[in-house]
């Protein structure tokens, strides 16, 4: 597999902050979904920022699909990246469902016919179709979501970022959004980087990358990282909801295989083990 | 102000909701000229039946847009009864100090009031009939001919139309941080005209505050979205003169006609 | 009188008599008891915020009557005899960082004790035991609250309503967005202040783990009424009940729920994570 963002030895800091990445270089495997965790601080907004061309590098390069991304370069690269804010009132731009999503489409001036068939079939796609006259204050938060959804993949992206997508949603919402997005990327062999810090959101990534203080303290497997309770403790974030059961059983002296289960294994292996009485 | 319905928008599929944006903006702006032309009480009739031609057209209920307008209504009668006390001219009815009414400013302020009163009308009926969106693309439509001056027409026309989408948005904002405030001791609209400034601070600074944090990451989000610059960018939206406008326009064409004709 | 909070008969209209009328609430009535841990669920829209709002007659009921703290609110109750009863009940919205507006995050804390008459005095000693209680370190006293994160700019507010030491403490999802060290310190904290001050807490979340983990009782909204009050076994025991009004099962539940239909004899389903474990432990072990 291909690496499709290639981010190589770069170097950024805010104007008066010390520097937040120094040197950090990563690469995102086409086709997959990798997680990026870490707590809030950790830098990992910022590297969505510094890929999609919206902050500007310091020292390093950082390549999207074959682009270095500058200053010439920046539209082609926004082509294939579309990124889903954390705020869902803030990223919606249209004064309805139907504009909004037009927006994208409007800007790299498509035709008004082409984008009427795109608009619908993008609004189609993530079930907003039957919404499309209303206007955002008459929106949850995760039908805002889903029209933002909507709003790239009318553009045809290879790769979408879930920027904190589902830290303002319910769980309901989460559930949903997380839903869509894993249904898009099979359909539409997408790249997706999600950036997070719910554990549960990292559960079903092909790969995951802790990030503090900018800099990659662990990338590995999901499973790697989730059986490791202590180190997710030590650095703020949750623990995966079989783990916790497992340190419970563990605790009333039951003896649990060391390596992470997820929930479909941890409930075979509960079925199993009680079978056997 | 739950209630109050000025610059509010409500959906529908009435007449006049379906006529396009920009024949409902030059309608307006038409009306709005008439009414100076307006000096008597059958040309003001004339007016005031066709504003209530428009808001049975634009599928509204009477008593509720009344209700609507009422808190502007307060504002008028302000105003005019300043008009009307300070002014001369006329037989004297009443006299007080550096307060009088005579029979003319009496007149007068009658007239200003209606004048008011329909301008304030004709305007509500545009934005409750038409979506924000729509009017920004009127109004950019109608403005297009600035372009050769180099006006940055679209760009007005983009802020323009991002600024109404927000309106729901501080709105709710408001009244949140309304309620918060209520909770941590404040009481707002009571007390001296220095209170009532006082706590108009702990109101305005966040409401502030959240509107820059919405601007900036709006403005990011645009970004990323390839928004680059508002010239450059095709249009979903169209907007085409239909029968019923011009139907409109002949009426209003009309009862213009009339009321130069009847004024005195 | 005691402090309980008591709702009989009460309905909301939100813009009564217009095209956008909205019956919110509707004939809603239950009592809670001082000291007690509520949390309030039901899905967007069910009305849980306007409910939460009569507790400090933000929002007046359209008909029906609220006792609470002393004083019975009522449609025409004016709004004069209110500033009694909100001293008493503290009331964190959502995202509460946005109603900081102070130029000092201990001028915002003093904010509310001096409204409710507090000398300059008593507000600095009870704005810093807030700071305290809630993990704020002191030296951020004097730092403007623009300047900081997003999660103290959260604690920070959150403190600017303890400050005025309430005995009612109304939430709605005060961990929305926080990340999970913020979120659990912040429950902890106010677990501590029902167990240790006897602070009624009523909480409006989304998380149906921490309601079984932290709450007494629930109440249950849909579609602007009350449909159940009682505790979390009473509401999460009868999971197609449940699932009828939209509502998730804690994960604890929903994976025991799996484990009975892998035949695994359950009779009652766990709630929590302890209940579940606890249950595993017992069958591997009997």
């Amino acid at each position: 597999m291909s690496n499709i963002i290639q981010v190589k030895n770069i170097s950024f800091k805010y104007s008066d902050q010390p520097y937040l990445f120094s040197d950090l270089s990563l690469n995102i495997e086409e086709g997959k979904w990798t997680t990026i965790i870490g707590q809030n601080g950790s830098g990992k907004s910022t590297l969505t920022r510094l890929i999609d061309g919206l902050l500007t590098l310091d020292k390093g390069k950082i390549v999207v699909d074959g682009l270095p991304v500058n200053d010439e370069n920046i539209n082609m690269v926004r082509n294939q990246i579309g990124i889903v804010f954390q705020n869902p009132e803030d990223q919606f731009v249209g004064a309805t469902v139907e504009d909004d999503v037009a927006f994208g489409l409007e800007n790299r001036q498509i035709s008004r016919n082409v984008m009427r068939v795109k608009v619908k079939n993008s609004l189609k796609e993530v079930g907003m179709w039957d919404f499309r006259n209303r206007i955002p204050a008459n929106l949850s938060g995760g039908q805002k979501q889903r029209v933002a959804i909507a709003g790239i993949i009318g553009l045809s992206p290879k790769i979408i970022i879930l920027d904190e997508a589902t830290s303002m949603l319910d769980p309901q919402g989460r559930e949903d959004i997380l839903g869509l997005v894993r249904k898009l990327k099979d359909e539409k062999h997408l790249t997706i980087v999600s950036i997070t810090h719910d554990i549960d959101e990292a559960t079903g990534a092909d790969r995951v990358i802790v990030l503090n203080q900018g800099k990659i303290i662990k990338d590995a497997l999901p499973e790697q990282i989730f059986s490791q309770t202590q180190f997710l403790k030590e650095i703020g974030l949750d623990i995966p909801f079989t783990e916790k059961v497992v340190e419970k059983l563990r605790k009333n002296n039951i003896t649990v295989p060391s390596q992470y289960m997820n929930e479909e294994e941890l409930l075979n292996w509960i079925t199993e083990l009680l079978s056997k009485k | 102000m739950n209630n109050f319905l000025f610059g509010r928008y409500l959906p529908g599929n009435s007449w006049i909701h379906k006529m396009s944006p920009q024949s409902k903006l030059l309608l307006t702006f038409f009306f709005v000229i008439i009414i100076f032309f307006a000096n008597n009480p059958l040309t003001y009739g004339i007016l005031i039946c066709l504003i209530l031609l428009s808001i049975l057209m634009s599928g509204i209920s009477l008593p509720y847009f009344l209700k609507g307008i009422q808190p502007l209504i307060w504002l008028i009668i302000f105003t005019v009864a300043l008009q009307v006390l300070f002014a001369s001219g006329g037989k004297v009815l009443w006299h007080w100090g550096i307060f009088s009414i005579t029979d003319q400013s009496l007149i007068n302020g009658g007239y200003i009031f209606i004048r008011f009163m329909l301008i304030i009308m004709i305007s509500t009926i545009l934005t409750l009939t038409t979506a924000p969106l729509a009017i920004a693309d009127g109004v950019q439509t109608l403005l297009h001919p600035l372009k050769k001056i180099k006006v940055p027409v679209d760009t007005l026309a983009l802020m323009l139309s991002i600024a109404l989408r927000f309106v729901p948005t501080l709105m709710d904002e408001m009244t949140t941080v309304m309620n918060a405030q209520r909770s941590r001791g404040v009481d707002f609209g009571t007390g001296s005209l220095r209170q009532r400034l006082k706590s108009a601070v702990p109101l305005l600074v966040p409401l502030f505050s959240g509107a820059i944090d919405h601007a900036e990451n709006l403005s990011v989000a645009m970004e990323a979205r390839g928004f680059t610059d508002s010239e450059h960018r095709s249009k979903y939206r169209v907007y085409h003169w239909q029968n019923r406008d011009l139907l409109s326009a002949i009426i209003f064409l009309i009862i213009g006609i009339l009321v130069v004709y009847f004024r005195s | 009188m005691d402090n309980g909070i008591t709702f009989e008969k009460v309905s909301h209209i939100y813009q009564p008599n217009s095209p956008f009328s909205h019956l919110a609430l509707n004939n809603a009535s239950f009592k809670i008891e001082p000291g007690d841990f509520v949390a309030i669920i039901g899905h967007t829209g069910s009305g849980k915020s306007t409910l939460v709002q009569h507790i400090n007659a933000l929002l007046k009921p359209t008909t029906g009557q609220i006792l609470i703290y002393n004083t019975k609110i009522q449609p025409e109750t004016s709004n004069k005899n209110l500033k009694q009863l909100r001293h008493h009940v503290g009331m964190v919205f959502q995202f509460p960082e946005n109603q900081l507006f102070e130029e000092t995050v201990i001028k915002d804390i003093m904010f509310g004790p001096k409204n409710y008459g507090a000398s300059d005095d008593e507000a600095r000693t009870a704005a810093k035991e807030a700071m305290q209680m809630i993990g704020l370190e002191s030296s951020l006293a004097d730092k403007s609250p623009f300047d900081l994160s997003g999660g103290q700019r959260r604690r920070v507010a959150i403190a600017g309503v303890l400050a005025m030491k309430p005995e009612i403490l109304v939430l709605d999802e005060p961990t929305a967005g926080l990340d999970p060290r913020g979120r659990t310190r912040l429950l902890d904290l106010i677990t501590n202040l029902n167990q240790t001050q006897k602070v009624t807490i009523v909480l409006v979340t989304h998380q149906m783990e921490d309601v079984v983990d932290y709450a007494k009782k629930i109440i249950v909204m849909d579609n602007g009424r009350v449909i159940r009050f009682g505790n979390s076994q009473e509401i999460f025991g009868d999971p197609s009940w449940v699932k009828a009004h939209h509502l998730n099962l804690p994960r604890s539940a929903q994976f025991s729920l799996a484990l009975k239909k892998n035949g695994v004899k359950f009779d009652r389903l766990a709630l929590t994570i302890d209940q579940l474990a606890d249950k595993v432990s017992n069958l591997v072990k009997h």
